[in-house]
């Protein structure tokens, strides 16, 4: 703390101003920051910037499969004969490849119905994921219903949900014809009235306000329009 | 202050005597220390480094620290009841410890995990023993989690001043359940496939951010490839880690704060405390005896003789 007056004994004859003492200290008139606080201020920002350097691209690695979505797969599963349209057939698909029988799945496929108002040239997939909580659905011929062993969810033929706990119909997969084979792709979810919408996880509801509380994901396909 | 009566209703030149003759004592204690500590230093050399656990203890103080921790009061009627926090702990570090020799036969791809399993518990010396101290210990750190919850509870240790690590302690319950869910998937059988779909479907139920936060878990829209390891570094690294952190603010919090008698201990009235004095008294008396003293007075003097709780005995272990 240097004082003017003692530094400059001419200072109080002369004309020059005598500058007051800051309030708060080390501060001068007009000044809002000290030099102490523009280098804790400035060292403080750049540790804050290290740090990002290094959080940001962590949590973007932890979170960039929420946002990408996988190659569009198709898989042939039989030849058009092999499939009726009074019942299904059980056919195995790879839904994800390169983890052995974990990746596998199992679908429902039928031809489609004149009795449902389908295109006898159209092919009908059910997946077998149960709408509750995911467990395998069983397709039971005698009772022309799709059953769930875990909690009981019962299903009709068009997997339209009759009993149980399960919130919407059974998940569908695209189908196509190439060369006279039926092929599997997307999965997608259907609403109570069977529209197409992108596919849900099991227990998401589907439809009008479900729609928005379930928000489609970023890592599935779009539903087929018809 | 030693008492929160001394300087209460007393005449204004007392206080100040008072003051003074605080402020002797605070100089006399300090200097208590020093001699203390220079007679630890003369007992261990010159620089305190006749053996190593004195070098150690002249640069670190770990032997107070170790007094702090082990030796402080604990209120009476302390029973053992008080046992399950740090028998949680115990299950957590053999949990830990099992979990890393696990590590070294475990592979988590999908494809290897369930014959890995299989291998260490089939073939590998002890693997059995081990992988099943590791299976039987999760339940039963829940379980001691739950009881040990309840004890404080029941014994109302969660009030004042003590809210925080009650919060601590719900924090690390629901880790605890997260290192169950994560756990469950690594056996990889069928079992443990399909509890780990339904947990994750459950997660996905949850309005709007469910659906992301199950394509977080899965790595993607299905169960896949990544979505095993990502089970595995949660498990091992860092679920872990945090209860490794948040188990260590609790316990500081415990030596700090020390712990609360049972409610069937009796607060006792201070001797002098007039009947017309009760309630401003027993308020003041409340705080102190939910909070005994901590450990620096303790070696300074003895407890102050007012509170029974705080004159309980040393903790042996």
């Amino acid at each position: 703390m240097s004082d003017s007056k003692n530094d400059n004994p001419s200072a109080e004859s002369s004309s020059r101003t005598v500058l007051p003492d800051p309030e708060p200290r080390g501060y001068f008139e007009g000044e809002s920051l000290t030099r102490r606080k523009v280098f804790v201020v400035a060292s403080q920002a750049l540790g804050g910037v290290a740090a990002a350097a290094v959080v940001l691209p962590a949590v973007g690695f932890a979170l960039a499969p929420v946002f990408s979505r996988g190659e569009e797969r198709w898989e042939a599963v039989g030849s058009t004969d092999d499939f009726l349209p009074e019942t299904y057939r059980q056919v195995v698909l790879t839904e994800t490849p390169g983890i052995g029988e974990a990746g596998k799945t199992t679908a429902y496929v039928r031809q489609g119905s004149a009795k449902y108002e389908e295109d006898p040239a159209e092919y009908i997939a059910i997946s077998t994921r149960c709408a509750h909580l995911g467990c395998p659905v069983r397709y039971v011929q005698a009772a022309t219903n799709f059953i769930c062993p875990c909690h009981g969810g019962v299903y009709d033929f068009i997997g339209k949900r009759i009993g149980g706990p399960p919130v919407r119909p059974l998940d569908h997969f695209q189908t196509r014809v190439i060369d006279g084979n039926v092929e599997l792709g997307p999965r997608y979810s259907v609403t109570n009235d069977l529209k197409a919408v992108r596919t849900r996880d099991p227990g998401e509801f589907t439809g009008g306000i479900w729609e928005y509380l379930y928000p489609p994901r970023p890592t599935t396909f779009p539903p087929p329009s018809s | 202050m030693k008492s929160p009566f001394s300087a209460k209703d007393q005449p204004a030149d007392t206080k100040a005597e008072d003051a003074l003759a605080q402020e002797a004592e605070v100089e006399l204690t300090r200097s208590e220390k020093l001699a203390k500590h220079s007679k630890k230093a003369a007992h261990h050399g010159a620089e305190g480094g006749k053996d190593l656990a004195g070098w150690v203890d002249t640069r670190t103080n770990s032997s107070g620290i170790f007094t702090a921790m082990m030796s402080r009061h604990v209120p009476k009627g302390t029973n053992w009841f008080y046992t399950l926090g740090s028998a949680t702990m115990f299950i957590f570090a053999m949990q830990a410890i099992t979990g890393v020799f696990l590590a070294m036969y475990y592979t988590p791809s999908a494809t290897q995990a369930y014959a890995s399993i299989t291998h260490l518990t089939n073939e590998v010396f002890l693997g059995e023993f081990v992988r099943g101290l590791h299976k039987w210990g999760a339940s039963l750190m829940i379980i001691l989690i739950f009881l040990h919850m309840a004890r404080t509870f029941f014994f109302g240790a969660y009030k004042y001043p003590r809210e925080l690590n009650w919060v601590i302690g719900v924090v690390l319950l629901v880790l605890t359940m997260v290192m169950g869910l994560t756990g469950y998937l690594l056996p990889f059988d069928q079992r443990s496939f399909w509890a780990t779909i339904v947990a994750n479907n459950i997660t996905a139920s949850g309005p709007v951010v469910g659906p992301y936060l199950a394509d977080f878990l899965r790595a993607g829209p299905d169960f896949s490839a990544t979505t095993l390891s990502r089970f595995y570094a949660l498990h091992m690294l860092v679920v872990p880690g945090l209860m490794a952190a948040l188990i260590g603010a609790h316990l500081f919090l415990v030596v700090k704060l020390g712990t609360t008698a049972p409610p069937w201990v009796r607060m006792a009235r201070p001797k002098h405390a007039r009947p017309t004095e009760t309630v401003a008294a027993g308020v003041a008396t409340a705080d102190v005896a939910d909070v005994p003293v901590a450990d620096e007075r303790a070696e300074e003097t003895e407890a102050p003789a007012e509170d029974e709780s705080d004159s309980g005995e040393q903790a042996s272990s």
